[in-house]
């Protein structure tokens, strides 16, 4: 199905502790923040470019590929508009406001790709688990796989309601943009309703199997950190413990930027 | 005497909202090892016997039970229904919405775990489970790469796991194709030769109900009868009348005045060596001329198609070069398993899908150059699911979206809608919320949506699908009714029945190409080729077989006859 994101691969990274890989998003992620020189940025960006070819999640990022290259050439704009610098170009356009549009283009694409590798390499039970494990309550873990887990069914009737309605006549390409919202009705309609019904034998087979019937449940997935699990965790570390010293120490910022 | 396992006093149950009771005064005791099979109509309480036995009734739905139902000494209203998990498994029609977890073994490791089962020990069950279910070899694949079969095997395997002592399934098989239906069946065949499982089961398949101890007949809530499964399914009478299929032979033997009914095809070749009954050879030969003169009557080419080839997403080999037409006044079946091409094919027709490769013609131009909204106006298709389209407040709305959208003046909307209507028995209900229809009359208006448009042509796929005994018959001869006013039908069904009472023509697909193509009679001698293609025809068919002949009917058959049974 279209929607669903995990590969199911045996890379590296597939094969890491869900844990580690929970630690090393969140740490990416702060690492990805501390600078705002794209020049300082290259050594993240290499990491997490690593990442997506180890893990494959490029074949995730090219199904959202649009969206990513819409996303960017606004961004581009945007933060132009949103900030100047001493050494202007022509127009708003100054050499620090093209820098900075620059590092914030990169840090949201570094932000998606950094999650779709997370969640094309990692199930959801080991997702959830994993959170569970590094203390999240059970109930709420389970909510989120639930949610993760509808998307696709959600999307495959999608599909077929909409040949079904084409079918009929309906024209969704045509018309002007309120025409085409209201085109959408037909749509949405049999989307909630079967989607409720799903909803509800859902719950029904889930209480059907036991769902909260023990204070404490077992969880088959067993989860052990491995010498490679070790090694990623500590460079994580260590990476973003030297990113920070450069920070702090006031590395990595563009001179003379103006944010508004 | 076996050890009482459920048993169900004086129950009573209303939903909340209802007037009518959903069950009404069921008494019912089940032994240990006991294979009870429920059946009956649509609405008699089937599914909500069902639900009172895990306890879902009362604790998940809301209304109003009166007496009580007890398992193994539990009584349902005291425990939860996580709880009565642990004695009871429960397996539900709808095999997308019962399975959570992304991979096989851990969606079979999911009970065990809700109830802290040690790792080592649920590892052991994964295993002997998935080997039970015959899903060994796809353990490591998330479910919803699986086929709709074992996706249900997969349910199965995961309720057995907590290792319960009912098993309770609720038209398990609804939605299967016909060699899914035997893979679930065969496991069934197994689970009820367990001493320690107590199994209930609601089905429509009567020819299934062969394997249960006894069946309990439901109506309106209410247990009309329940006795030993020979007893029933003899008893043709009662079943007619209460809405479920009566299995061929029986009634064919019946008709003719046997008091001893044989009920499977080697009992039915029995009895009708030992008796009188004779076949006239020019009365059989009569009715294959009757069936060749109307085909050929039959000639105006609506559809074509030219060795069209579909590929899905560059790599899935749909349709392998198939070439086939339809003509003007046809009724064809198309019939195969899942994912042989059957649906893919007939989303040519309308233009829901291109060729690959290869041409589709429809009325002498190419569907690539009319396009949907255009060859809508042709060919009419009804999905499988009336609730993937229905979206209006109004029954008249919905079915005169379409005709609104052609553009249609107001008066002509009216005219086609009422006339829809009364196509499909709807008349006068133009005010009705279809929501509040059941799943036939739902299906009724999703036809009646497409018929509005005044398409020559109406394909319908699996439209007996989810339906009653009587509602398949009444939608069925409905569809008749519009092919001998002069529509020209193909439709698509599991149902071997269905195919042998109402289609004219039948197409079996397999991987991808239409395999056979002839009239019904014709198709259901192949015996051979539809093993391959992996579908049944029915007993009855069967029966008629063995005496050399190919019978689609009892009554057919009947004409037939030469010389009575005394």
């Amino acid at each position: 199905m279209d929607a669903e994101m995990y590969i199911n691969a045996n890379s590296f990274i597939h094969r890491l502790d869900p844990r580690v890989k929970i630690v090393t998003f969140l740490l990416t992620f702060v690492a990805i923040l501390l600078f705002q020189d794209p020049l300082w940025m290259l050594p993240i960006a290499i990491l997490v470019l690593i990442q997506i070819i180890i893990s494959k999640a490029y074949i995730n990022l090219r199904k959202i590929g649009f969206v990513l290259i819409v996303l960017m050439i606004s961004s581009l704009i945007l933060w132009n508009l949103f900030s100047t610098g001493e050494t202007r170009l022509f127009w708003r356009i100054s050499v620090e406001s093209l820098l900075y549009s620059f590092a914030r283009t990169i840090l949201m694409i570094l932000m998606i790709s950094t999650g779709m590798v997370l969640i094309t390499s990692t199930r959801n039970e080991e997702l959830v688990n994993g959170m569970i494990m590094l203390g999240m309550p059970y109930r709420v873990g389970f909510a989120i796989s639930t949610a993760l887990r509808l998307v696709p069914t959600i999307a495959s009737s999608a599909v077929t309601i909409s040949q079904a309605q084409r079918s009929r006549g309906l024209d969704l390409d045509s018309g002007n943009l309120l025409e085409r919202v209201r085109k959408f009705l037909p749509l949405l309609v049999p989307v909630f309703i079967s989607t409720i019904r799903n909803t509800n034998i859902f719950g029904m087979a889930l209480e059907s199997k036991g769902f909260g019937a023990k204070e404490k449940r077992t969880f088959y997935l067993e989860f052990k950190m491995k010498t490679s699990d070790y090694i990623v965790l500590i460079f994580g570390i260590v990476f973003v413990a030297v990113s920070i010293y450069f920070a702090v120490m006031g590395f990595g910022k563009i001179e003379g930027l103006i944010r508004f | 005497m076996a050890e009482t396992v459920i048993s169900i006093n004086d129950l009573q149950y209303r939903y909340r909202g209802q007037k009518e009771h959903a069950l009404d005064g069921i008494n019912l005791n089940l032994t240990s090892g006991e294979f009870l099979m429920v059946m009956g109509p649509s609405e008699a309480g089937k599914s909500t016997l069902a639900a009172t036995i895990n306890g879902l009734i009362p604790h998940f739905h809301v209304g109003k039970l009166k007496g009580e139902v007890f398992v193994l000494g539990r009584n349902t209203r005291d425990y939860s229904v996580a709880q009565m998990a642990e004695i009871v498994g429960m397996v539900f029609q709808d095999f997308e919405a019962q399975l959570f977890s992304t991979n096989v073994e851990l969606e079979v490791a999911f009970g065990p775990e809700n109830f802290a089962v040690e790792r080592e020990e649920i590892k052991r069950r994964i295993d002997e489970n998935l080997d039970y279910v015959g899903l060994d070899a796809q353990r490591g694949r998330p479910p919803s790469t699986l086929s709709g079969g074992q996706k249900q095997k997969l349910a199965i395997a995961s309720v057995l796991a907590l290792k319960p002592k009912v098993l309770v399934m609720d038209e398990p098989t609804t939605d299967l194709d016909p060699i899914s239906k035997m893979g679930i069946f065969e496991i069934t065949h197994r689970l009820c030769k367990r001493e320690d499982l107590t199994l209930m089961m609601v089905e429509h398949e009567t020819e299934e109900a062969l394997y249960a101890d006894r069946i309990a007949l439901l109506r309106n809530g209410q247990l009309i009868k329940i006795g030993p499964t020979r007893e029933i399914l003899c008893d043709v009478d009662t079943l007619e009348k209460i809405g479920v299929m009566p299995l061929g032979i029986p009634k064919f033997f019946k008709s003719v005045g046997f008091e001893e009914l044989p009920l499977t095809p080697d009992e039915a070749v029995d009895a009708y060596r030992q008796s009188t009954l004779k076949i006239s050879e020019n009365k059989f030969n009569g009715i294959i001329q009757e069936e060749k003169a109307d085909l050929e009557k039959n000639t105006k080419t609506l559809i074509q198609t030219k060795d069209l080839t579909h590929v899905y997403k560059g790599e899935v080999h749909a349709l392998k070069g198939v070439s086939m037409q339809i003509n003007k006044g046809d009724m064809v079946a198309i019939i195969g398993q899942n994912g042989s091409g059957k649906t893919t094919l007939a989303k040519h027709f309308n233009g829901l899908l291109m060729p690959t490769q290869g041409e589709v013609f429809v009325n002498g131009l190419q569907t690539s150059e009319q396009g949907v909204f255009k060859l809508g106006q042709s060919v009419g298709y009804v999905f499988q699911n009336p609730d993937h389209q229905i979206f209006s407040e109004k029954v008249f709305d919905e079915v005169a979206f379409s005709p609104k959208l052609r553009g249609y003046s107001e008066e002509k909307i009216k005219e086609y809608v009422t006339e829809a209507l009364e196509a499909v028995g709807l008349e006068g209900q133009e005010e009705e919320d279809p929501f509040t229809l059941t799943k036939s009359g739902r299906q009724r208006v999703a036809v009646a949506s497409i018929l509005a448009s005044k398409p020559e042509v109406l394909i319908l796929d699996e439209p007996t699908t989810g339906l009653d005994y009587s509602e398949q018959r009444s939608m069925m001869n409905m569809v008749r009714k519009l092919n001998e006013n002069g529509s020209t039908i193909i439709f698509i069904t599991h149902h071997m029945w269905v195919v042998a009472e109402y289609a004219k023509r039948v197409c079996v697909m397999k991987d991808g190409d239409i395999i056979l193509e002839g009239t019904t009679r014709e198709i259901f001698a192949q015996n051979e080729v539809l093993r391959d293609a992996f579908l049944r025809p029915t007993h009855f068919v069967e029966f008629s077989h063995r005496l050399g002949y190919t019978f689609l009917t009892a009554e057919e058959m009947l004409t037939c006859l030469e010389g009575a049974h005394s």
